[in-house]
């Protein structure tokens, strides 16, 4: 079962790439919050569907390095079947 | 991130300071730093403006907030008896915030009230136990007072729960105060009756109850 912010995440980071939390609540357009975004993100890491690194801190920068995510094989495996589910399971309800 | 010129210390370096005193390090490493990151991301890109940067500080802060609500129902975190008490201490905290919110300042004290004589009954009830009556046989009318699934014996903890009840009812609805007076009033004629009644009545057998307990 993947949950509704887990699948759009998993199509974000799918269809446009690597990209750190803020980048995910602005082009979900509104569906993630900047508050639970990494809650979210955090839940997935540890089923494994997304992995995440620390960027490289960016020349005479104070501050934490943020964070970038990425989806791993299995993700994007989960993301497919998950898909094909749904489809399958509208094209049956259809009358 | 550049450094702020009129500013000391990044934005978020308090808030990551007392980040361990309210989450365990697996949630600091994959929620809250990316969380604070964000906030020095965004307000080193704001630049100087002063409203980019006071918006920047006021999003990123209201993040960090949002997640000690959320934290303590993030399952996926490896501390499950820490996040419980969580859960515990937060439930209240966002019950009694919403009733402020929401109800105002005196409705919420008097849940504050409600909520202190239901453990002054409770705490009744722990020094001095007491047994209900119950008849022998199956038709099931008992004397005691009944709030939903709460039982009350008519002893001093019962009292604590009608003066309570009376008291709470009055105070967030003070146009009422009389009727309930005139309310308690009537019922206590009325439980007297019943008690009577009962006392009379021949299917009433309370074979294994002790003499009544009044303290």
């Amino acid at each position: 079962m993947l949950a509704k912010k887990e699948r759009l995440i998993l199509e974000l980071l799918v269809s446009r790439g690597a990209m750190y939390g803020l980048q995910f609540v602005e082009r979900s357009e509104g569906a993630l919050k900047r508050g639970t975004v990494y809650v979210t993100l955090g839940r997935m890491e540890s089923k494994r569907l997304i992995e995440s690194e620390q960027a490289a801190p960016e020349p005479g920068a104070i501050g934490l390095p943020r964070r970038i995510y990425r989806p791993t094989p299995l993700g994007e495996r989960t993301l497919r079947a998950w898909t094909t589910f749904m489809r399958d399971v509208a094209w049956e309800v259809k009358p | 991130m550049r450094r702020s010129t009129d500013s000391p210390r990044a934005p978020g370096t308090m808030l990551l300071e007392i980040a361990p005193l309210l989450f365990n390090e697996a949630f600091i490493s994959a929620v809250v730093r990316p969380t604070i990151a964000d906030l020095q991301s965004e307000f080193a890109a704001a630049g100087p403006r002063r409203v980019k940067r006071l918006r920047a500080r006021w999003r990123g802060y209201l993040a960090f907030w949002t997640l000690i609500l959320v934290a303590p129902f993030a399952s996926w975190t490896d501390d499950a008896p820490r996040a419980a008490g969580g859960r515990a201490a937060v439930v209240p905290v966002i019950v009694a915030l919403f009733m402020i919110v929401t109800l105002g300042a005196w409705t919420a004290a008097v849940a504050a009230a409600a909520a202190l004589v239901a453990v002054l009954i409770h705490a009744w009830y722990e020094r001095h136990p007491c047994e209900l009556a119950a008849p022998s046989d199956a038709v099931w009318r008992s004397p005691q007072i009944n709030f939903s699934s709460t039982e009350v014996a008519g002893n001093i903890g019962g009292l604590i729960f009608v003066v309570g009840s009376v008291m709470i009812v009055s105070l967030g609805v003070p146009a009422i105060f009389w009727f309930l007076c005139a309310g308690t009033v009537a019922a206590c004629f009325l439980a007297w009756g019943l008690v009577a009644w009962h006392a009379r009545a021949e299917d009433w057998t309370c074979a294994a109850r002790r003499p009544r307990q009044w303290l």
